[in-house]
């Protein structure tokens, strides 16, 4: 992985923060993540177009209670910086949206996980309060750290499968990531409706 | 509640979340926001503070914004453990804002999942596509065209300030709320008529996918020829429709109908 791509991931890493873990500023949802990495990239209107399908695919999972949606850093970030390498976003995009779902399941299991230690400190809090902003300043750089290692493992590991299956895969595997691919805005626009539908006030 | 306390708070309240587990879910953040209130409050009685936020690291759960409302009501009700005159009357405050903790993050979780998740996050995302298609944007296509920067940002850009307008004026606003009202007005929430609020912008959101829709469809038959191309891809997308409304209903995510489009399409093609 070249510098510019690890610093891609660092800025992708960050912005995954904002999804639950800092601020909640939305700033991590793909509408606004996915052009910022196309600028970033050199492309703004593959950024554009992933946003919106992404933000579509993904528009009728909430984190409600302790659901976590696929991540829209992930579904983000992968295909556009696959694409930047040269390869085409139905593939990318196909693969980012696959990570992001892995990326809510391990985000589960570090939640579950997560516990274990924090019974200890929540100890240290309870002898001297003024620990717990150090505490959670530690929490935040190991979300930050996993969400890294999450993002940059998957954006090698997906390019280095892409470079050596490339030259093998047929036509008709390009013609069927690209007809699914079509398809993501209006399996989005019919999920709309129901999001919005009127219940009694 | 000084002006000082309420941005301490109110800035440590973007931390809620940071670590969230499943089994006291947003313990850690709720005792950090907390903590510059209990200090001021309990700075005579720095051994008090220890136990008292002990109680602040019990399970804790609720909306991220809505949160604040919880705060300003803990707050106060934490002033009134703090008069208590007697081990009776402190026993019975404790009790009170143990009930009152669960009792409210439960019902600003209800409401902030509705507003913010339910209504308000897919009104700003059908206003960022609007955005961009009145700055000639097609997104149903998938071939790209160049697009200036400034447009590209814009969209997303309206999303963020309009979302984060009325979320940190909600956060801001319920902490001296929460604080002022009591139990009466079930901790300053029914100040606000929350279920007409979210009504009402689901109405706008209907009429807004709805057109959106309309002018998908519009643009999807616009200067098309009537070839078998176009019959096939029509049916493809009546299909995926179809499916979506019916997965909804099944509570599958659209995300595995697109994946498991992937896997059917891929295999249908090299058969």
């Amino acid at each position: 992985m070249t510098l510019p791509l690890i610093l891609l991931c660092v800025f992708a890493a960050l912005l995954e923060l904002d999804t639950t873990y800092a601020f909640q500023t939305l700033l991590s949802r793909p509408i606004i993540a996915a052009p910022i990495f196309g600028w970033l990239t050199g492309d703004v209107a593959a950024g554009i177009q992933i946003g919106i399908f992404a933000e579509l695919l993904f528009a009728d999972v909430s984190p409600l209670g302790g659901i976590i949606p696929p991540s829209g850093v992930v579904a983000s970030a992968v295909p556009l910086f696959l694409y930047v390498q040269g390869i085409e976003l139905y593939f990318g995009f196909f693969l980012g949206v696959l990570g992001a779902v892995l990326y809510s399941f391990f985000d589960a299991l570090l939640r579950k996980t997560r516990f274990k230690w924090l019974i200890f400190l929540e100890k240290r809090i309870g002898k001297k309060p003024s620990d717990i902003t150090r505490i959670i300043l530690i929490t935040l750089l190991l979300s930050f750290l996993m969400s890294f290692v999450f993002i940059s493992v998957l954006v090698w590991a997906s390019s280095q499968l892409m470079f050596i299956l490339y030259p093998y895969l047929p036509q008709q595997l390009h013609f069927s990531f690209r007809l699914a691919y079509m398809a993501v805005p209006w399996i989005g626009l019919a999920a709309l409706i129901p999001i919005f539908r009127l219940k009694a006030r | 509640m000084s002006l000082w306390l309420r941005v301490n708070m109110f800035f440590r309240s973007f931390f809620l979340q940071a670590g969230w587990n499943y089994v006291k879910y947003q313990n850690l953040g709720f005792a950090l926001v907390m903590l510059p209130f209990l200090r001021r409050l309990y700075r005579k009685d720095p051994e008090a503070l220890h136990t008292v936020v002990n109680r602040y690291l019990e399970a804790f759960n609720t909306h991220p914004v809505m949160a604040s409302f919880c705060f300003g009501a803990m707050a106060r009700m934490e002033e009134n453990i703090a008069q208590a005159h007697s081990v009776t009357d402190y026993k019975e405050q404790v009790a009170e804002w143990m009930g009152a903790r669960r009792g409210l993050s439960i019902t600003a979780a209800s409401i902030g999942d509705r507003l913010f998740w339910g209504t308000l996050k897919p009104l700003t995302l059908l206003l960022a596509i609007f955005i961009w298609m009145l700055l000639g944007v097609n997104f149903l296509e998938t071939e790209i065209s160049e697009v200036p920067l400034s447009y590209a940002l814009s969209a997303g850009a309206a999303a963020f300030f309009i979302y984060n307008a009325i979320a940190q004026f909600v956060r801001w606003e319920g902490l001296k709320i929460g604080y002022e009202a009591d139990e009466k007005s079930c901790f300053g929430l029914t100040r606000f008529d929350w279920n007409r609020t979210i009504y009402n912008a689901k109405r706008i959101g209907i009429f807004c996918a709805a057109g959106l829709i309309l002018f998908g469809v519009y643009r999807f038959l616009e200067n098309k020829q009537p070839d078998i191309h176009f019959v096939a891809r029509s049916i493809l997308v009546l299909f995926f429709v179809i499916a979506s409304f019916v997965t909804r209903r099944l509570r599958i995510p659209n995300v595995y109908l697109y994946l498991a489009a992937v896997i059917i399409f891929s295999t249908v093609c090299l058969i």
